[in-house]
């Protein structure tokens, strides 16, 4: 088993390159990079100027944009390049943000805490409502409290959170005016109290925390909900509770245990939703956090930054889903992987 | 075609279900009067009658305003004509569909500027939008655009993923090997983030913007189709029919997938409901279909820009909330219809 694990880490090394290069390459194709941007930039404040129709379209010589290619290594090969961007990668470079002259790695480093923090809370939130609300369904099937709360799931799963999150900013922020517009802080958050910072915190995340749990919620809730009635009716129930077992022990002790597997191969999930969570929320809310990062850095053609929240995200998906193994099979004894 | 008695009973059974079935029956009309929306979001006219003939401009060649005794030379506007017909009541009538303005249509003959908010005068039920185009046409030619796009990246995504996930259940060996290979690399592919880049590069037309897409979808399918396909095949009709020298692709079509359609069908509303929501986010970012194109993500994306006009954020949130739980019910019903599982209730 533990050999079957090393072998899935190992794995994912070739997947991680195959899924670089390929948005690498893709970036490459791309017109309008840092170059085109600076030329049409120049094109502008000379314009501004006054003196673009003599210099024509062109304000750089052809050495200059041939220098500037050098200096952002457009020059070279695709695949010289990507070697050179995978050798800084392993020395945690994540090279320079073509628009903001920063390093990668501190603008990521920067927002991550924000995405974290909607990351855990989601995902404590979610199950502890999740996991109860599934067993009571379980337990209820078919009942009023069934019924009516199948009906919200279900709204809930099918509404895009996004959805969702605009039309509570509609609603709450700006007819009724109870929570802010967006934003993860207030702009004078500096000079608040720690318990005001706080409180400011969690003024502001209230609305987009609806917005990710909805989602997860839903599929946690009927995930559960199905495995307990499937276990349920399995025949060791029926015997334990022909042999003269209560009911209710008969759940706790029997059937509850076994539905909890299938969730636990959610938790791997965790470990992506932490970084790349839902970049439409923070994009609706405007949340500095790394989805907005890189909703902005693909539209800013800024690549060292998308390709650095891709290395991060793809990485931890691919550790996301080796540990949701790793969960399943520590829950549940039957599982051996890779026998 | 002759149902066989189970397909029968399953039908019976979702039928059955009363949430999904009127779900159902309610979206395959709003489907059907969308295809046709021409007859009652327009602006040209239904029918004119004009010197004593009859002309159906909806679906007719343009006619110019010279022809009705206009004096301009571009396509007649319906909406003037049958005012100056009717003051004229000289027997010539026109007859607007119900909402008379189609959906590229920019209104500012309103007294305010616009989004202008919902009027019975004008004829814009639902309001104008911030160009002064009538939300309910971008609305209903929205959910066209939106449900065609959304079953026609499902059909291409199935087609494929059903056939490469039939071949790798069946035939296994180096080909299933070198197939799970590719998809798991393509499947940790972020492929929203993917889509965006490439969007962002070119601006595609709606076919292309579909093939994008399907690029991205047929993972899913393929990966139940493989597992389906795997259990069929070990089962004693399957060697049976190879036993009396059936090939693989009669044995992939006439025996195995007809017993994998339940995966198919079961999960093909879900599919629509993720197509749909993939289209309005891209759209809602500005990452869809070309501008003026009517979309739901445009509507929402003007919605949260201009909220004050409640009209235009109410409308669109209603649209989505109503047609994506609609067959989200669908979903769930075709589902319960299909899995023959019973569970055995304790009290």
């Amino acid at each position: 088993m533990l050999a079957y694990f090393g072998r899935r880490l190992l794995l994912i090394i070739p997947t991680f390159i195959g899924v670089t290069l390929m948005v690498f390459t893709l970036t490459r194709f791309v017109p309008g990079g840092p170059v085109e941007r600076m030329i049409s930039e120049m094109q502008m404040q000379s314009m501004e100027g006054g003196r673009a129709s003599q210099q024509g379209n062109q304000t750089l010589s052809d050495d200059q944009i041939a220098e500037l290619n050098a200096y952002y290594g457009l020059d070279k090969p695709i695949l010289v390049a990507y070697w050179e961007w995978l050798n800084k990668l392993v020395r945690f470079d994540l090279g320079e943000s073509t628009r903001y002259y920063e390093p990668v790695w501190d603008m990521i480093s920067e927002r991550l805490p924000v995405s974290v923090f909607y990351g855990f809370w989601t995902f404590i939130i979610s199950y502890l409502v999740s996991i109860p609300l599934g067993v009571l369904k379980a337990l209820r099937h078919g009942s009023r409290v069934d019924n009516a709360t199948s009906v919200a799931v279900f709204m809930g799963y099918a509404l895009p959170n996004y959805v969702v999150g605009v039309f509570l900013i509609t609603i709450f922020s700006f007819h009724m005016d109870w929570f802010p517009m967006g934003g993860f802080t207030s702009d004078d958050f500096d000079d608040f109290t720690l318990v005001q910072q706080i409180l400011d915190i969690a003024h502001h995340a209230v609305l987009p925390m609806i917005c990710y749990i909805i989602g997860d919620f839903a599929i946690l809730t009927m995930t559960m909900k199905n495995n307990l009635l499937e276990n349920l009716a399995a025949d060791y129930v029926k015997t334990a509770i022909a042999k003269g077992l209560p009911f209710k022990q008969a759940v706790k002790k029997h059937a509850l245990r076994n539905s909890l597997i299938p969730i636990a191969s959610h938790l791997g999930n965790v470990v992506s939703v932490f970084v790349a969570g839902s970049f439409l929320i923070e994009v609706v809310f405007n949340i500095d956090g790394i989805g907005l990062l890189g909703y902005e850095s693909i539209m800013e053609r800024d690549y060292p930054v998308v390709m650095g929240i891709l290395a991060i995200s793809s990485l931890l998906l691919m550790l996301g889903n080796v540990l949701s193994d790793v969960c399943v099979a520590l829950v549940d004894p039957r599982v051996k992987f890779g026998s | 075609m002759k149902l066989d008695p189970l397909t029968k009973k399953k039908i019976r059974r979702f039928r059955s279900i009363k949430r999904s079935y009127y779900s159902f029956i309610i979206l395959s009309t709003l489907i059907l009067l969308a295809s046709v929306a021409e007859l009652f979001v327009n602006n040209k006219a239904l029918v004119v009658s004009y010197q004593g003939s009859l002309y159906f401009p909806t679906y007719s060649a343009v006619r110019t305003g010279q022809f009705f005794g206009e004096d301009y030379e571009y396509e007649a506007n319906y909406r003037e004509l049958k005012q100056k017909f009717d003051e004229a009541d000289e027997g010539n009538w026109v007859l607007m569909p119900i909402v008379p303005w189609n959906p590229y249509e920019q209104d500012f003959n309103g007294e305010a500027y616009p989004p202008n908010a919902p009027s019975l005068e004008s004829r814009h039920f639902l309001g104008t939008d911030e160009s002064g185009r009538d939300v309910l046409a971008r609305l209903i030619y929205g959910f066209r655009i939106a449900i065609w796009f959304a079953v026609l990246t499902l059909a291409i995504c199935y087609t494929i993923g059903v056939l490469v996930g039939c071949l790798m259940g069946y035939l296994g060996g180096k080909f299933d090997l070198v197939m799970q290979r590719i998809i798991e690399v393509w499947s940790m592919v972020p492929f929203l983030y993917v889509i965006m880049i490439m969007v962002s590069i070119i601006q595609p037309s709606f076919f292309l913007f579909v093939l994008i897409n399907v690029l991205f979808g047929w993972i899913g399918i393929t990966w139940y189709m493989r597992t389906m396909t795997y259990k069929e095949k070990a089962r004693e009709y399957v060697m049976a029919a190879k036993a009396q020298g059936a090939g693989t692709w009669r044995v992939i079509t006439k025996h195995i997938l007809p017993n994998t359609m339940v995966m198919i069908v079961t999960l093909a509303p879900f599919g629509i409901v993720t197509n749909i929501t993939m289209l309005t986010a891209l759209d809602y970012l500005g990452l869809g279909l070309v501008p003026p194109t009517p979309s739901w993500g445009d509507l929402l994306q003007q919605g949260k820009s201009n909220l004050n006009a409640w009209w235009i954020m109410s409308s669109v949130v209603g649209a989505i909330v109503t047609v994506l739980t609609m067959v989200t019910f669908i979903g769930e019903g075709v589902r319960e219809a299909f899995d023959p599982k019973k569970h055995t209730r304790y009290t």
